[in-house]
């Protein structure tokens, strides 16, 4: 598709539902209602938060329910069509996919996903992305529609039926047949992305070894020192979903709504059960469960770590605890002790 | 209600403060009338004249304890209630008031405020013998705390309907960065400005930080704050080490004080 025809085919793309996409506010970037074209702005990095706040919002009502009944509350039927969205994002719906659409289905996230239409679009790497080490630089499916931008055209991959409709809309603005040129511009493009990356975690491949033989180092500790046990980290990683559930009565008790919201294994009550006992009191226990969990753990249940290489983390934790200094800071204790590395 | 047979007997006291838990009671608007037919309302000088009963299962205490008088009648109120609910900043950490926990005379203060020329007006024996002032939960148990200065509808209205219902209030501490990343905001600290949202309560939905301005920790203290790791922080972003306890101790009251005794 030529750049020229790309406005129309976004009018195209909003006709379809309520159109999300990133827009740049002051310092940062973040994923609005778009009304005109002119709003959209590709050329960004990162949002604050990811677009799981589509399927899994930091707030929402499950439940309505008076004296004697309740009513299960659903979401809205609308369409929500988010563009924009690159690799790791998208990677990192595909993990969210399997956790919440699994052997139990969780309704409201699958009503959320259903109404869902995912447009990718391509990125170029800045100094904190880390997706290439994580292995989510590129994408094959997860989205209805992917745009890779080179110079003057776009390509367009479509990754389902969804996107596949829109596509067959979309005709006329599309051309059929990519050339020889083209193909090789995209390689070029490609390779030259690939070399742009200048930040990586060392050993990705053996991390989860090296967070189980660091399980009890003193760098735990020392990150726990720091952390200001504030969620941030929770709330911007595009893979955390963990919720705290609950209900809320009117002022006339009478009647009241069931909530779910965001939570953070960084919070001091987080492992706390009946009985007012707690598993993790403290920083350091708070701070090894989200990275072992987030690294290590969930490799043995679903094959891969969760860490989709965004860097949000990285961007935003005020006191730079993120994948890349907690990674470097237990490879170090690994090289100093076990004399396994020679990176 | 629930659990409740009748309407449980509610009173709303007030000590040293502004009045605005009060005032911000009477302020939620859409709820007020409910406010007033859901429970048995009592002592709520703000609203009504003076009523008196001798027991009230919910005792919702604004203010912070600054006279042997108000200390005598806090005592009153926890012998004649089952619950008592510290509301707002200054009942749960003292306030601002706690600033001058130190001058203890009337005399000092007046003169403190007003220069040498700060004469002690007769009127001041009405209100009986001056204490430092402190948060209630220094002398009387407190069963829950809802900070804020002033409470939050959103805050107050859950908590303080499950008390009506007769049901517990779900304790969860959370800072006001987590409200601040639910509205999708950036962070103050990333871009070298101060703000106090990791070591504040959350409550208030992030308020300021999402009309950029940066929290000043007007909900009191977060449970899981970490105060050396934050002066540090913001000693880092070029505050004085002066400036930032002064900062933290404008709302955090007796339990920055204990915090930082504590390092």
């Amino acid at each position: 598709m030529s750049k020229e025809k790309f406005p129309e085919f976004v009018e195209l793309i909003k006709s379809k539902g309520k159109l999300f996409g990133p827009v740049k506010q002051k310092e940062k970037y973040s994923f609005e209602e778009i009304k005109d074209f002119s709003e959209l702005d590709f050329d960004y990095q990162r949002t604050i938060i990811s677009p799981k706040k589509f399927i899994t919002p930091a707030k929402y009502s499950t439940l309505r329910f008076v004296k004697f009944g309740q009513t299960e509350v659903l979401p809205d039927d609308e369409p929500q069509i988010v563009m924009g969205v690159h690799p790791c994002d998208i990677h990192a719906i595909k993990i969210l996919d399997r956790l919440f659409l699994g052997n139990i289905k969780d309704p409201y996230y699958a009503k959320r996903r259903e109404n869902l239409i995912i447009i990718g679009h391509s990125c170029l790497p800045d100094d904190k992305c880390v997706c290439q080490s994580t292995g989510t630089d590129m994408v094959e499916d997860g989205f209805d529609l992917f745009l890779t931008e080179l110079d003057d055209f776009y390509l367009l991959w479509v990754g389902s039926d969804k996107g596949l409709g829109i596509a067959i809309e979309a005709e006329n603005l599309l051309e059929e047949n990519v050339s020889e040129e083209e193909i090789q511009e995209y390689v070029r493009w490609q390779q030259e992305r690939s070399s742009m990356f200048t930040t990586s975690i060392p050993s990705y491949k053996y991390l989860a070894d090296i967070i189980h033989l660091n399980y009890d180092s003193d760098v735990w500790e020392q990150f726990g020192e720091k952390c200001l046990s504030c969620g941030t980290c929770s709330l911007v990683c595009p893979t955390c979903n963990c919720f705290h559930v609950d209900d809320k009565i009117m002022m006339n008790a009478e009647e009241g709504i069931r909530e779910r919201m965001l939570d953070s294994c960084t919070l001091p009550y987080y492992s706390m059960v009946a009985g007012n006992h707690d598993f993790r009191p403290d920083r350091t226990a708070r701070l090894k469960l989200y990275y072992t969990h987030k690294l290590k753990e969930y490799i043995g249940r679903w094959g891969q770590p969760s860490c989709v290489g965004c860097g949000r983390c990285i961007a935003y934790c005020p006191v730079d605890i993120n994948v890349i200094t907690v990674s470097n800071a237990l490879f170090e204790e690994v090289c100093e002790t076990q004399e396994v590395c020679d990176q | 209600m629930w659990q409740r047979e009748k309407k449980p007997v509610v009173g709303i006291f007030g000590f040293s403060g502004c009045a605005g838990d009060q005032l911000a009671i009477l302020h939620m608007e859409d709820s007020t009338i409910d406010f007033f037919t859901s429970a048995d309302i009592k002592f709520f000088h703000m609203a009504q004249s003076h009523q008196e009963v001798p027991k009230v299962d919910i005792a919702l205490v604004e203010g912070s304890i600054n006279t042997e008088r108000q200390l005598k009648e806090l005592k009153e109120i926890r012998e004649m209630a089952d619950v008592v609910v510290a509301l707002g900043t200054c009942a749960c950490y003292g306030g601002i008031q706690y600033l001058g926990e130190d001058v203890e005379t009337f005399k000092e203060r007046m003169e403190y405020v007003y220069g040498k020329s700060g004469e002690v007006p007769e009127f001041l024996d009405l209100v009986g013998q001056p204490r430092p002032a402190q948060p209630i939960s220094e002398y009387i148990d407190v069963d829950i705390m809802i900070p804020g200065c002033p409470i939050s509808a959103e805050n107050f209205v859950p908590i303080y309907t499950k008390l009506i219902s007769g049901l517990l209030p779900q304790k969860y501490p959370m800072p006001v960065c987590v409200e601040c990343k639910y509205e999708g905001n950036d962070c103050f600290l990333l871009h070298g400005k101060y703000c106090l949202g990791p070591v504040t309560a959350a409550g208030c939905n992030a308020t300021c930080p999402s009309i950029d301005i940066s929290c000043i920790g007007c909900f009191g203290t977060y449970e899981g704050a970490n105060y050396p790791s934050m002066i540090d922080k913001l000693k880092e972003i070029g505050l004085s080490e002066e400036e930032v306890i002064r900062k933290l101790k404008l709302f955090g009251g007796n339990k920055v004080e204990q915090a930082l005794k504590g390092d």
